[in-house]
Formats: structure tokens, sequence, C-alpha cells
């Protein structure tokens, strides 16, 4: 019992290996082992018309290139990336300067913005859709108010309406999260350097860009990267707005996914191209870790 | 001097009006959908759309107690509050391994976080396959295994930033009293990081409670949660605006709850750590 | 001995007490006895979300529950995903839903993935000759495949052109009208008249009321085949199986369907079966082509039901006209069955529900009432007198009803139909949100040529001439 030193290494061995083991085992469990059933299902024929789970080569894979659909799916996704990820950073800057200056209830203010983010994101998908709806809506009534005229704009009918929908309700519902890690990253920043910048008679622009900038860069990446990640993967909130819709103008890579998995049951297929896009993903994505760990 | 003091306050004062207008701005669609709830049918369907229930009534939502459809709430309840716990204590025990032995090293906690990254919408069709041939769909379960799955990774990384944060002098005194290493966590160190278990949980609980995508797949009649619901009501012949919106703030109300009880917490929990707040 | 002569004797006396009954069999009181021995189960239907699903929910399963003790739970499903969800339901066999909604076109598809049941040893067992051949052969043709019954069809679905009578009998108008167009007006007889009188009833009366409030969002598959063969276009070149969908024909049938936006409300392109029904019983349209629920719903027929606050009090009552849309071949627009899933545990029960549901007794109330959107399916229906005394027009509205259910369009009903569809009305409401109507249906007949592709052109064809054969397919 008093144990030799080896004794008692090991017990701390079991320890700390029986710690992890539980959660490493579930993580395993619903993710490795899913991408690996994944890549086998991809060389096999399942579909409503067939169930064949032999070996079928790549034929799965060589229609990848022609469908032109998916491809659209894939440029919709990073048009929409590309254009609510700058709004919601200067946005969310802006108002993380804002609200910078500590003032009495200054607290309640920044929870009662955080709220658009903390909801659910299919919620607020519905949410903006009755805010969009012609009828019943009062964004159309607003701007026809400002307009002296009845406007309708078929906000989630119309092909070249539908985007700005989708990127205004992506705007409302994640800039206050921007903001939040800005305001937070923002307040971090040393207040000696910006001072000493101040009375160099740096401009309020230039003391943004040298020494603001540089201080928050770290964390702003964090929060690029999050957000950007989750646009990627962009679901819910389209799938209340448009579904994809009008046709197939607004599908993201997982509208597309599912559409073709879950409702027309092109299981193998979409089991390769989803194979195809992990992979092009994950290059991406360890490019752009590259560049942010360089850019650090 | 005395110059500069009602010009300081009308700054004051501009600030607050700019801060109310953002804040009115950003609540509008809440307030909207609230509006919307406590209006009877044939005001939903009014043109153009009153902007305030004449008379506020609850109807919209009795309808759902009485159809059942709230029964879809409760599932949410017990799907996100069990991943939640079960997530905590298998996230927390790994955190502090991670924390005091270096398990795994700097390998184990980029794995770790890098789940975080795995887009849903990837395994989705084998987790679908695989539940098929299981019999795990439309069960409890499965999707507890899912959700704890998926705040695993979140619950670990913000537990390793409290965990860090525990004075390494006060487990070691503990040790020298005699206590073991499972003694230590449970009662040293989970004490100590109170706070931050706390407002771990709760996010984890957000996160469970808003997830779509699984479930939309996963569920069929017994464990339909909120969100499904509320898709559900969506369709080709009408859009069920009442129910829409009554569902909404059914299941958006305890959210609320949790971010005024937990805003102390906000923005580490948002910032998966990175900013300490 | 004695036990056994006391237990003939009453045995004698059920048998003659059963006589009368089996005289004149009723499918309903039959579905009912036969169903009490599962009393204390309940049964999960799979239902379209909506008012479809308010009947079961609020009328049909509290009262199936009181007579013979078994729940009802239902799920609601937009009918978009009522296939998908079914079928992925069968695939995951988890025996989750036991009642299963579906549509005529879908039944291939899921009999040859053994996602129904056969139906034919229940009907053997609980169910009564007569009342099979009292249902409209229309609606009849969509219950078998392949010589077996998957289904019973509980609500007949046909297209009606449905106009405000005052407007159009208003004698101002009536000469207005033939002194700028030279015909009388009257309900469209060719999609170019419902164009000219909808822009005649617009320029005259809107804001207030405009000429015409279609359907532009969801179902667009059935509006565009209807429109499409009108307008003389077919699905496919028999010979080679390549989509015809964009034919001239078909651009002209597209085009006048957007081009005829113009003289509808603004917004008329976000409106749904609800949003069409709302504005025509607020007064707001003078025509609208939809389901045959909406003269109940316009003549306020029960409007002290539930739920019926859903829509608009309706200020048209007495004032609706019917009458066959243009072109006079509706579209039989889907329709409503009930089916048993294989995986369900309680088969008996569920088919006994339908059965109960499907009677001649039950059925004729479901089909009056505006809740629930069933509609007439049997020959029973179209001449009861309770229902021709529903409303003083309500003969004409029958009449109208079985006259389109004689002449109307089937749906498409080849392989994997619904991906076709899903396709066709992509390529609908994307020609409506702004795509050039030719460009919509060339990718449209590029996206069906893959499909026929996939799924095997010889198959394909086999099964499409099969369908094409049938008068009701093009009627030519």
């Amino acid at each position: 019992m008093s144990g030799s030193a080896s004794g008692r290494a090991d017990d701390t061995r079991l320890f700390k290996y029986g710690l992890i083991a539980p959660a490493t085992f579930v993580m395993v469990l619903v993710a490795v082992f899913p991408l690996i059933y994944l890549i086998v299902v991809s060389f096999q024929r399942i579909s409503l018309s067939d169930d064949i789970t032999s070996f079928s080569g790549l034929v799965n894979y060589a229609r990848i290139f022609s469908d032109a659909r998916l491809w659209d799916a894939v440029l919709h996704t990073l048009l929409i990336t590309v254009i609510a990820l700058p709004i919601e950073l200067v946005l969310g800057m802006l108002l993380g300067y804002h609200f910078l200056p500590d003032r009495p209830f200054k607290r309640l203010l920044v929870a009662l913005l955080i709220i658009p983010s903390v909801i659910s994101p299919m919620v607020a998908g519905s949410m903006w859709r009755l805010m969009f709806d012609d009828r019943y809506g009062p964004i159309n009534q607003i701007i026809s108010w400002f307009a002296g005229e009845r406007i309708s704009i078929l906000w989630t009918i119309n092909i070249a309406w539908a985007y700005p929908a989708i990127i205004i309700t992506d705007v409302w519902q994640w800039t206050p999260f921007m903001f939040i890690i800005l305001m937070a990253a923002l307040a971090n920043v040393d207040q000696e350097l910006l001072d000493a910048a101040a009375i160099d008679g740096a401009s309020g622009w230039r003391t943004f860009l040298e020494v603001t900038l540089p201080a928050i860069r770290p964390v702003m990446m964090i929060a690029l990267l999050i957000r950007g990640l989750d646009l990627i993967r962009l679901f819910d909130s389209v799938w209340q707005l448009t579904r994809g819709g009008p046709g197939s103008a607004t599908e993201t890579i997982s509208i597309y996914a599912y559409i073709r998995g879950f409702q027309e049951f092109d299981t193998s297929y979409i089991a390769a191209v989803v194979v195809v896009l992990a992979i092009l993903f994950s290059v991406g994505l360890v490019v752009v870790l590259k560049r942010m760990a360089i850019a650090r | 001097m005395s110059a500069v003091a009602p010009h300081r306050r009308l700054r004051k004062t501009g600030w607050y009006i700019a801060s109310a207008a953002i804040v009115v701005a950003f609540l509008f669609p809440v307030y909207w959908i609230f509006a919307v709830s406590l209006k009877t049918p044939r005001e939903i369907f009014k043109f153009p759309p009153a902007w305030y229930p004449a008379t506020p009534q609850f109807n919209n939502f009795l309808v759902l107690f009485r159809d059942g459809d709230v029964w879809s709430i409760w599932n949410s309840f017990v799907l996100a509050s069990t991943s939640t716990v079960v997530a905590m204590i298998l996230g927390i025990m790994c955190a502090y391994s991670i924390v005091r032995f270096k398990t795994g090293g700097e390998n184990l906690a980029i794995w770790i976080i890098s789940q975080r990254l795995l887009p849903p919408i990837a395994i989705v069709f084998p987790i679908f396959l695989i539940y098929s041939k299981l019999g795990l769909t439309d069960t409890y379960q499965g999707l507890i295994l899912l959700y704890t799955a998926f705040a695993l990774p979140y619950v670990i990384w913000l537990m390793r930033g409290y965990i860090q944060e525990v004075p390494m002098a006060l487990e070691e005194s503990a040790l020298v009293d005699g206590a073991s290493r499972w003694q230590i966590l449970w009662f040293v160190v989970i004490p100590v990081t109170r706070n931050g278990i706390f407002a771990t949980a709760v996010f984890a609980f957000i996160f469970s409670w808003n997830e779509f995508l699984f479930a939309l797949v996963l569920t069929r009649t017994e464990v339909i949660t909120f969100p499904v619901q509320v898709s559900q009501y969506f369709g080709a012949q009408s859009t069920f605006w009442a129910k829409i919106s009554a569902m909404s703030v059914l299941g958006t109300l305890p959210i609320f709850f949790a971010v005024a009880a937990f805003q102390r917490y906000l923005v580490r929990g948002i910032t998966l750590g990175a900013v300490k707040g | 001995m004695r036990a056994m002569t006391l237990m003939s004797a009453v045995g004698g006396a059920l048998l003659l007490a059963a006589q009368p009954a089996l005289s004149e069999e009723n499918a309903a009181e039959k579905a009912v006895d036969a169903a009490k021995q599962y009393s204390g189960i309940t049964l999960n239907s799979a239902e379209e979300a909506g008012l479809m699903a308010m009947l079961g929910i609020n009328i049909t399963g509290p009262e199936w529950k009181e007579l013979t003790g078994i729940g009802l739970n239902v799920t609601e499903i937009p009918f978009e995903e009522l296939f998908p969800k079914q079928m992925l339901e069968h695939k995951a066999g988890s025996g989750a839903y036991d009642i299963m909604t579906i549509g005529p076109s879908w039944v291939a598809d899921m009999v040859r993935n053994g996602a129904l049941e056969p139906l034919d040893p229940f009907i053997e067992k609980y169910g009564v000759a007569s009342e099979f051949d009292d249902i409209a052969p229309a609606f009849k043709d969509w219950m078998t495949y392949d010589g077996k019954t998957y289904a019973l069809v509980v609500d007949g679905d046909v297209h009606l052109l449905y106009y405000r009578k005052d407007i159009f009998e208003d004698p101002e108008n009536m000469e207005a009208f033939k002194a700028e167009y030279g015909y009388d007006l009257a309900p469209p007889q060719t999609w170019e008249q419902f164009g000219q009188i909808c822009k005649f009833i617009t320029d005259k009366y809107a804001p207030e009321l405009y000429g015409a409030g279609l359907i532009n969002t969801g179902y667009m598959h059935f509006f565009f085949s209807e429109r499409l063969r009108t307008y003389g276009g077919k699905f496919f070149d028999p010979e080679t199986m390549k989509a015809t969908v964009n034919s001239q024909e078909a651009i002209d049938a597209l085009t006048d369907m957007v081009d005829q936006l113009d003289c509808q409300p603004p917004g008329v392109q976000t409106w749904g079966f609800g949003e069409s029904l709302s504005a025509l019983s607020a007064g707001e349209i003078a025509m609208t082509i939809s389901w045959p629920p909406i003269a109940r719903w316009a003549q306020g027929i029960n409007a002290d039901e539930q739920a019926l606050s859903w829509v608009p009090e309706s200020t048209v009552v007495d004032k609706i006209g019917y009458a066959l849309p243009p072109g006079g071949h509706p579209e039989l627009a889907s329709g409503i069955m009930l089916a048993v899933s294989p995986d369900s545990k309680n088969k008996d029960a569920a088919y006994l529900y339908i059965q109960w549901l499907h009677s001649k007794q039950e059925s004729l109330k479901n089909v009056m009432r505006p809740l629930g959107l069933r509609d007439a399916f049997r020959i029973s229906h179209y001449e009861a007198p309770e229902y021709q005394a529903l409303w003083p027009t309500a003969p004409d509205y029958l009449a109208t009803l079985r006259q389109a259910g004689e002449q109307g369009y089937s749906d498409l009903a080849i392989l994997e139909t619904y991906k076709y569809w899903d396709s066709m009305g992509r390529a609908v409401v994307a020609a409506i949100g702004g795509k050039d109507p030719k460009e919509a249906l060339d990718d449209l007949a590029a996206e069906w040529d893959g499909l026929t592709e996939q799924i095997g052109v010889d198959r394909q064809k086999e099964a499409y001439l099969e369908w094409a054969q049938k008068p009701s397919a093009y009627r030519e």
C-alpha cells in the first residue's frame, strides 16, 4: 500500500488516461467512425432504386465534376460568406467601439444586444421570413413608408432579393457575436500604447491601424474563423427563408446535400460529394490556419 | 470649465440615444415575433400588418398545448439537459487530465478542438444510416449521444481554461492532506471552478437546444424537438404564423432566462475562452 | 351439457342479430366493431401539416378514440416532405408511423421499395364490396398497383376555377367587356381569355379588387403540368424519352403564366394555397384556381368550427361561381390516400381506422367540412341530398366537381416521379422569381434527361408509355 514509486506512477497513468477515455470514446464514436462509414458508402451504389452495397468503383465520384447544381451551391455558399463576413466584422467593430466606454446600464444594453446570437438560427430564419413577408411582415411596410408608395419586394421569392434577405438575416444574428468578441479584445488593448500614440499626435485611424489592430488581431482572427466556418456550413436560417429557392438559386452546400441526400435519396452519390467537399474544406482550412499563424 | 460639463452631458445623452436605437433595431424582429404570437389569427392576416396586438391573447399558445405540440419543448429539454450533464461530467474529467497531466500533449488538445470544425453535413449521412440499422432514430439515446459528442470539444476547451486558473497550491495542500487525485477533482477543483462550470453548461445547453439539422433528420414522432416542430409549420399549403410565432416564443424564452442569469460569462462562453471575460 | 346448449343458443342469437347487418353492411360500423379489440393502443399517423391534419387532431381522432378506445397521435409533415420523410422512416424501419399519407404518383416508388403494406387481406377480412364500387373511377384508379390495393382514398382532389359571379354578371361589366374583346364575359375557356378577363377586372377595380390571384408557391408542378398539357405540350418524346418540357408549347405556357402575374395583386408571387383562399374570402380577387375545399370555405360552411379563424371571415358568401379552369381539363392534383406502414406493429388497427375514414358514412361527413380539406371522391358524395342542400349553389359545385373528375388530367406517374416534380417546381418558381422562362425550361429539360438516364432510359420509357396510354394523360 505504501507502494513503490512505479506503482504510484502506474496509478497516475491509469487515472489520467481513465479521465480522458470516456470523452474521447464518445467523440471517436460520433466523428471518426461515421466518416469511415461515409467513405465506404461513397463507393457503393445506394439510392432509391438501387441498393448495391458491393464495391462500385468511382461511379459516384465521376459524376461530381459535371454536377452543375453542386458547384453552384459551392459558389452560393462562398458568395454569402465573402459578403456577410466583412459586414459582420465592420459592424461588430463599430459597435465594439461604441460600447467600449464604461457607462451605467452598459452591461444591460450589451446583454440585450447579444440576444440574436443565442436564439436558435432556425427561429431566426423563421423570424426574418415573417419580417420579409410581403403582406404580414413589417419590412416592406417600412420601406413603403419611406418611399411614400406601396413597395412590394418579394424578398424570399425574387432571385435578386433572396441573397440580401439571407445576408441581412445572418448579419442580424451574428454581428452581436462579432461585437462581443471585439469589444472584449478592444478593452484589452494596452491603454499606455494608445495614450502614447495620442501624445505623438497620431490620427485616430493611424492609431487604429498601428496600435489597436495588431493588438486585437489574434482574437479577431479567431472570431473570423469561427464565423467563417459557420457560414460554410450554413443551413438552418436559409432553410427557413428560402429552402434553397427560388429554383435552386440559394442552395448552400448543406442545403444541396440535404435535399439530394434526404429528399432524393441519392445516398451514395452524396456520400461521395461530401467526401470530396470535406477534403477540399480541410485543405482550405489548413491553408487558412497556416496563413493565420504567419500573420500572427 | 463650465463650458465642458454641458458638452460632456450632451455626448453622454447622445451615447444613450444611439445605444438605445441600436438595441431597438436589433431586437425589433424578436419583438415582432412576440407581438404576432399574441395576435388573433385574424389580426395576423391583416393587411397592412398591425404593429402591436390590439387585444393580446394567449390562444395561439393554448392551441399548442391542446394539440400536444408543446411536447417538442419537453423533448428539447430532456435532450439538451441530459446531454449537457453527461458532456459536463466527461468534459471536466478530460479537461482536468489534460491540464494537470498534459495527457496527450498538444496533439490531443488540437484534435479535440478540431472536432468543432467538422461540418455537420459530413456526418449526418453516415449517422443516419448507422442509426437506422441500430434502431436509434427517433430515440432519446441516439440524439443524446450526438449532442454530448458535439458539446464535448466545447466543454473541454472552456473547462481547460477555467481549470488552468485553479492555483496549484490548493491542490498540493490537499495532496499533502492525503486526498486522492479523484477526491481532489471532485472536492477541490470542481467547487473552485463552480462559476465556470455553470457558464459552460449554459452554453452547452443552448447549443443542443438550438440544434436543427440532426433533429430534422433523426426524429419522427417520439422525440421531435422544438426547432423541427417549428419547421413543420411551413408548408406549401400555407405558413402557419400563429403556431410558428407561439412555438418560437416558447422555444426562445428559456434561452432568454439563461442569458439573463449568466450574462457575466457571455463573452468567454461565446469566444471559446479566446478572450477572458 | 347445459353449458353447451346455452352457448350454442347464445351463438345462434348472435348470428341472428348479425343477419340484418350482413344484408346492409356498413364499412364504418364494421371497422369500429373490429377495432374495439385493440382498445388502449395509440396509432401514429403521418399527415400533411395544416388543415389536413387538423381533421385528425380535432375531429376524427377524438371520435375514433371514443368509439373504439384507440388513440390517434398525428405528426404533421409539410407536403414536400411527406414522401421523403415516410420513405426515410421505412428505410430506418422504426415503425414510427402506422398510418401513412400518400399521393397517387408515389405509389409505384413506394411499392417497389416495399414501403406500403398490401391491403387486400384486410379488405377481405373487414371490407364492404359495395362501398368500393361507389368510388369515382378517376380516384379508384389511384389505389391499386399491379393488381393489388395499397391505399384507400380519403380525399378526391381536382382543380376548379372559382370566380365572383357578382362581378362577372354585372351588366355594366358585361357590356364593357363585350365591347372591348368581342365575346361574352364568362368563366374563361382558354388561358388567353383568362389573361384578358383578369386584366379587364384589374384595370377597373384595382387596388380594391384584382382580376385573379393564383397560387404561385408550393405545388407548382401541378399547376404547370396542367398548363403545359392545356397548351398541347407533352412531358416526353415517346420514342427517345427525351424531355419535351422545353418545347415551344411549354415555353408559351410558362411565359403566359409569368406575364399574367401583372394583372394579379402585388406580391402574388409569394402566395400559396392559404393566401389565395384568404384573398378570395376577403373579396380581394375575382378568380382563382385551387382545390375543392375553397368553395366550402368561401361559403363559410360550419363557420363555427374550431380553427376556422385560420382564414378571414368570408365576405363573398353566395357570390362564388364554379367552373372548369381554362382548357377544361383540370389537374387531378394529388388527392390524398391513406396507407398502412409495413413496419407498423398495429396493422389491423391502422387499416381499420383508414377503412372507417374511407367509408361511405364517415367520408361524407368529412368531405362536407371545410376543415380537413377532404373532398368528394364517391358517386354517393356527388349525389348526397344533404350535401346538395348545404348551400344554394352546392348542386352546381358538385356537378362541376364531378365533371372535373371525369375530364381531368392525371398527375404524371412514372418511376421516381417526385424527382421530376421537384425539378419542375423549382424551374417554375425560378421563372416566377425572374428567371427567363426559356432558360428555366431548358435547365429543367436537361435535369429531366439526367434523371431519366440515371434511372435507366428503357425502364423509364416503359413506365411512361404505360402512363401515357391512359385517356386522362393527355385527353386527346
